[in-house]
């Protein structure tokens, strides 16, 4: 577990692998009684920790002007950072689905809060390092800038993955 | 919200001072950033304020992004990372690029410091993002050496600005005569700099022989723009 200040307010990340309640931790979700609020996102599809921040900046000025589009804080960080307007698409592809089992948990709130997560997450946590390692560069590429523009490999001879990614975040609004 | 604001505004540290907006260094989530602030003008009428304000901040955001879309084929050159845009302060974020303005370099040329080889490096490499940005159908709309950066570590040309940009595949609109004029008020003591743009323009552009010809016509008659907004 590892905390990053996004603009005065913590969050709280930790990775996990061979995650084996993916299942659960969804019904949870979809029932709304999921306890303490978190958000779980598909790991592979995260290279580094810089663009899920830049979209956790971007949720909390969305939270400071009550106008978030999805119906929770954390939900809205999962819909942020897949870089596209869609939002059950996006949940889907950047949540986590019943057959996950590299997850990502973001949670802004107390490190108490982020103790009872680790509770709920039946799986193995290991160091935030590894999600370069983890990530899927092929599904990131066909999946994250949405129906905009796709990152080619000629973008990523200039770029990196992360840099492309932060990109989408940022612009979503403005294309 | 009122205390969030207030805290950020202490972090700023103002760069430049523009007539359209104000630049600030600042930290985005730990990175070192750079806001662009585009303030409303207060001489014009609120709509058309509040229009121009957002479309010039969404062309750059657009653009900054470094992508640009043309019949499926997407063109790439380097412009700093965005990190964010927030439409309701109109404000933008984005990387703080390591790095002198192509401008002060070739100023530092006739003081010695730089090599006539680097010059011409820079020169090749302002030609081919230009040529690559043309060809992706993209007009800079303010192309001079103060918006054109280079990172210090790799001595790449990050191109900046594109508040005036839009797209346009014509090649009256190529704004290469713009350039050209901007480097003979600023740089003639750098020797001819715009052959070497040519060049490095000729190699990355597929349409260079038109955009050339007409560049020489431009040239004989001057350069007549049409100005909206």
């Amino acid at each position: 577990m590892k905390s990053y200040d996004v603009d005065g307010t913590s969050l709280f990340l930790a990775l996990y692998k061979d995650v084996s309640n993916s299942k659960e931790l969804l019904n949870l979700m979809h029932a709304g009684t999921l306890e303490p609020e978190v958000a779980f996102l598909n790991a592979s599809l995260i290279p580094d920790v810089f663009p899920l921040l830049a979209a956790a900046q971007k949720t909390l000025i969305a939270k400071s002007r009550d106008s978030l589009t999805t119906r929770t804080l954390h939900s809205e960080l999962v819909f942020n950072y897949s870089g596209s307007k869609h939002i059950t698409e996006s949940l889907k592809r950047c949540g986590i689905s019943e057959t996950t089992t590299y997850v990502l948990a973001a949670q802004f709130a107390s490190p108490d809060e982020m103790k009872a997560v680790d509770k709920l997450i039946d799986g193995k946590e290991i160091d935030l390092e590894e999600l370069a390692t983890g990530a899927n560069n092929a599904q990131i590429q066909k999946i994250l800038p949405s129906q905009h523009f796709k990152i080619s490999g000629l973008e990523l001879g200039i770029s990196t993955l992360a840099d492309a990614i932060t990109c989408r975040i940022a612009a979503r609004d403005a294309l | 919200m009122e205390i969030n604001q207030n805290e950020n505004a202490t972090s700023l540290v103002l760069l430049k001072q523009g007539a359209e907006a104000r630049v600030f260094e600042s930290t985005f989530v730990g990175k070192r950033s750079v806001v662009k602030e585009r303030f409303s003008k207060k001489y014009r009428h609120p709509t058309l304020d509040s229009k121009l304000t957002l479309k010039r901040l969404n062309a750059v955001s657009f653009e900054i992004g470094g992508a640009m879309h043309d019949k499926g084929k997407t063109t790439w050159f380097l412009t700093p990372v965005l990190y964010a845009v927030d439409p309701v302060i109109h404000t933008l974020t984005c990387e703080f690029v390591e790095g002198p303005a192509v401008k002060d370099v070739f100023l530092d040329f006739g003081l010695n410091r730089v090599s006539k080889e680097q010059i011409d490096d820079i020169a090749t490499q302002i030609g081919g993002s230009i040529g690559k940005l043309h060809d992706g159908g993209l007009i800079h709309g303010d192309l001079t050496t103060s918006n054109m950066l280079l990172r210090s570590d790799n001595n790449q040309l990050v191109l900046i600005d594109f508040g005036l940009s839009f797209t346009s595949s014509l090649p009256e609109d190529k704004d290469l005569y713009v350039l050209e004029r901007a480097l003979i008020s600023m740089h003639s003591s750098c020797g001819n700099v715009m052959d070497q743009i040519l060049a490095g323009y000729r190699k990355s552009s597929k349409q260079w022989s038109s955009t050339l010809n007409k560049l020489a016509q431009v040239r004989q008659r001057g350069r007549k723009r049409t100005m909206i907004g």
